[in-house]
């Protein structure tokens, strides 16, 4: 019953994260600790191997690395279910991040990223035009 | 793939349902394409119940608060973690798994 | 020197900051009906909302992390979606009573009808959260607050039989012109107007906001030891003049008016003048913190940047959220709707939403992953699952109450 009874696994040699339990619903800051997004799922690609091709289905004989944090999809296919088409999901790829806590933080500034377009839309199209919201307040 | 391919499906055998994937365990041992080292599928964490597990009490060691950490390890009790290399293939409605796969415990080595 | 005023000013901000128009209506309504017999959920709720309030500002702290995105993180999407819709809409019940209460207030003061005074509150208190510091924003507000303490001066100048305030609220009972359900629903109205879900979003937020860190623990329970029973005094002193003026008369407390009526008739205009100042000061801060907490509660969740200490180019979708917020509030108010009455809904509402944010706090601050070596301790343990069965146990007795009782008639 307890999970005590059961044998460890071999020791990893690197470290060790769940992906639900860590970084899923996670903050990911940017550079500057500037909120980006939240981590809504996470992309895996298989790693590339002699004679294989892409569509193949996916099976524990290839290994898989984490490609891309996705973000963006609606909240309402991650309440109800159901998996939005690859298109509509935004990445931020994996070589941004740079330490992973109980936020996840990039080693890139917030703005270079595309997923960061509706915080700088309504930015430019809203706040801007109102006086007094490029400076710090008083 | 995605991991909402693989969380909250069924985890069978060849010949019954063990549990259902409530997490993918991930270990920073792959080729490094940034400041961090690539994060590598190493292993499913199957469960006999979906719903609470995302808290990860059956996984950690934490105690408090009484007795909600208590209540979530009872539901999850029966928690194991299965090496990705004994997966045989992932569809839509189920991940199959070897016969006899090893199951190990489910917390985290460090 | 600096240290002690700095404390001190903590400790006076936190108790004008702590009354707002739920506390306001509920304590006079509880008074006018039910004399000092509820006395006992005020102290109970106080109690609740300091185990609450320091659990949750240590958790900031310690970890950096806001309630929201503590919710999120630790309930997932869906509950933490359900528990995101339920708060946003009760904090935006809340925000209109207190935009409300700032009209009415003004109205007491100037007698020009409230509905003109709401464009002009709603919009003063936009300025404020557009351009003015938070630390500012907060002192000030708190600071006048703190003309409320005319409600304690009435009730001296009352001269009541103070041993008999002392038996009524130390034997609590119905009494013979109410029933026992409307008897729980006000004790829950109490309870909700008390332990505020936005005072939770906006306290730990504003540790955020302030950068605090495990050094200031200290100040900070200091000023919610101190400052939240004060504050909660002020409440009592509040429903005392309602059962000492209004319960003797049957004066049933519809308006703003019945509930200073006591402070009028004990100290005349000066002293009402000074109390509809505090009351301006405090629902203009309410309504300031509820504004926050609904942005804070939506960017958290969806894991803008957020944050007064940003200019706010660069927390866009932050300010977009208070603005909308505020302008829905205002249309609701616009319709013609009775502040008072939006006010006693919301108290009540409160209390239902209670659960959905005090587990997740409750959770998150034994979690050695957010807060190292400051998790809870044993004591603070029991507290908080007790605290959490009570606030269960109201919130589940909260709509029943509500409908067998016609909503307290």
């Amino acid at each position: 019953m307890t999970a005590s009874s059961l044998p460890r696994p071999p020791r990893p040699r690197g470290r060790v994260l769940d992906a639900r339990l860590h970084l899923l619903s996670r903050q990911v800051l940017d550079r500057h600790d500037v909120p980006v997004t939240t981590i809504d799922d996470l992309a895996f690609s298989p790693v590339p191997r002699e004679g294989a091709h892409d569509r193949e289905e996916v099976t524990g004989a290839r290994t898989y690395v984490v490609d891309a944090l996705l973000t963006g999809a609606a909240l309402v296919v991650r309440v109800f279910g159901g998996r939005a088409p690859t298109s509509v999901w935004e990445r931020v790829g994996w070589q941004h991040v740079s330490d992973v806590g109980t936020a996840i933080h990039l080693g890139v500034d917030g703005d270079e990223l595309d997923v960061t377009w509706t915080e700088r839309w309504v930015r430019d199209k809203i706040i801007r035009h109102i006086p007094g919201g490029r400076h710090d307040p008083e | 793939m995605i991991l909402s391919d693989l969380l909250d499906l069924p985890v069978h055998d060849a010949t019954e349902r063990l549990g259902y994937c409530v997490d993918a365990r991930l270990v920073l041992d792959a080729p490094v394409v940034g400041p961090l080292a690539g994060a590598r599928l190493h292993g499913l964490v199957v469960s006999p119940r979906t719903g609470t597990s995302f808290m990860g009490y059956e996984r950690s060691g934490l105690t408090a608060p009484w007795p909600l950490a208590q209540w979530l390890r009872h539901r999850h009790r029966g928690t194991f973690f299965l090496m990705w290399e004994d997966v045989l293939r992932v569809t839509t409605d189920r991940i199959v798994v070897v016969t006899d796969a090893t199951r190990y415990d489910p917390s985290p080595t460090d | 020197m600096n240290r002690l005023l700095g404390v001190a000013l903590g400790v006076l901000t936190a108790i004008g900051g702590f009354l707002d128009i739920g506390d306001l209506v509920t304590n006079a309504v509880v008074g006018s009906r039910f004399g000092l017999s509820l006395v006992w959920v005020v102290i109970v709720g106080i109690v609740g909302i300091c185990v609450f309030a320091q659990m949750s500002g240590r958790v900031a702290a310690v970890s950096g992390r806001a309630t929201f995105e503590i919710i999120r993180e630790r309930l997932g999407p869906r509950a933490g979606g359900a528990n995101l819709v339920a708060s946003f809409l009760i904090n935006l019940l809340t925000l209109t009573a207190e935009v409300g209460g700032i009209a009415l207030a003004l109205q007491l003061a100037s007698s020009v009808e409230p509905r003109l005074w709401m464009p002009l509150a709603a919009l003063a208190v936009w300025l404020v959260l557009w351009r003015v510091k938070f630390k500012i924003l907060e002192n000030v507000t708190g600071l006048v607050g703190l003309c409320l303490i005319g409600f304690g001066v009435a009730l001296f100048l009352l001269g009541p039989d103070w041993g008999e305030l002392l038996s009524a609220a130390t034997h609590p009972h119905v009494p013979t012109t109410e029933g026992h359900a409307v008897y729980w629903y006000y004790a829950i109205a109490l309870f909700g107007a008390a332990m505020t879900p936005y005072e939770v979003f906006f306290f730990s937020s504003g540790a955020v906001e302030e950068k605090w860190t495990v050094k200031d623990l200290g100040q900070s329970r200091i000023n919610v030891l101190v400052g939240f029973p004060l504050g909660g005094l002020l409440s009592i002193a509040i429903a005392a003049c309602a059962t000492v003026v209004l319960l003797p008369r049957h004066i049933e407390v519809a308006a703003l008016s019945q509930i200073v009526l006591p402070v009028a008739q004990a100290g005349g205009k000066l002293l009402l003048a000074v109390v509809i100042l505090g009351i301006v000061a405090a629902t203009f801060g309410a309504a300031l913190e509820t504004s926050l907490s609904s942005g804070y509660t939506l960017a958290q969740f969806f894991g803008w940047s957020w944050g007064k200490f940003r200019r706010p180019e660069r927390a866009s979708r932050f300010h977009l959220t208070m603005i909308v917020t505020l302008i829905i509030g205002l249309g609701i108010l616009m319709t013609g709707v009775d502040p008072v009455a939006v006010t006693e809904y919301s108290v009540v509402f409160s209390a239902v939403a209670l659960p959905l944010t005090y587990l997740p706090i409750l959770i998150v601050a034994n979690d050695p992953g957010y807060m190292g070596e400051h998790v809870n301790s044993r004591s603070m343990n029991v507290l908080g699952v007790v605290y959490l069965t009570v606030i269960l146990v109201a919130a589940l007795a909260a709509i029943p109450l509500m409908i067998v009782t016609g909503a307290g008639r």
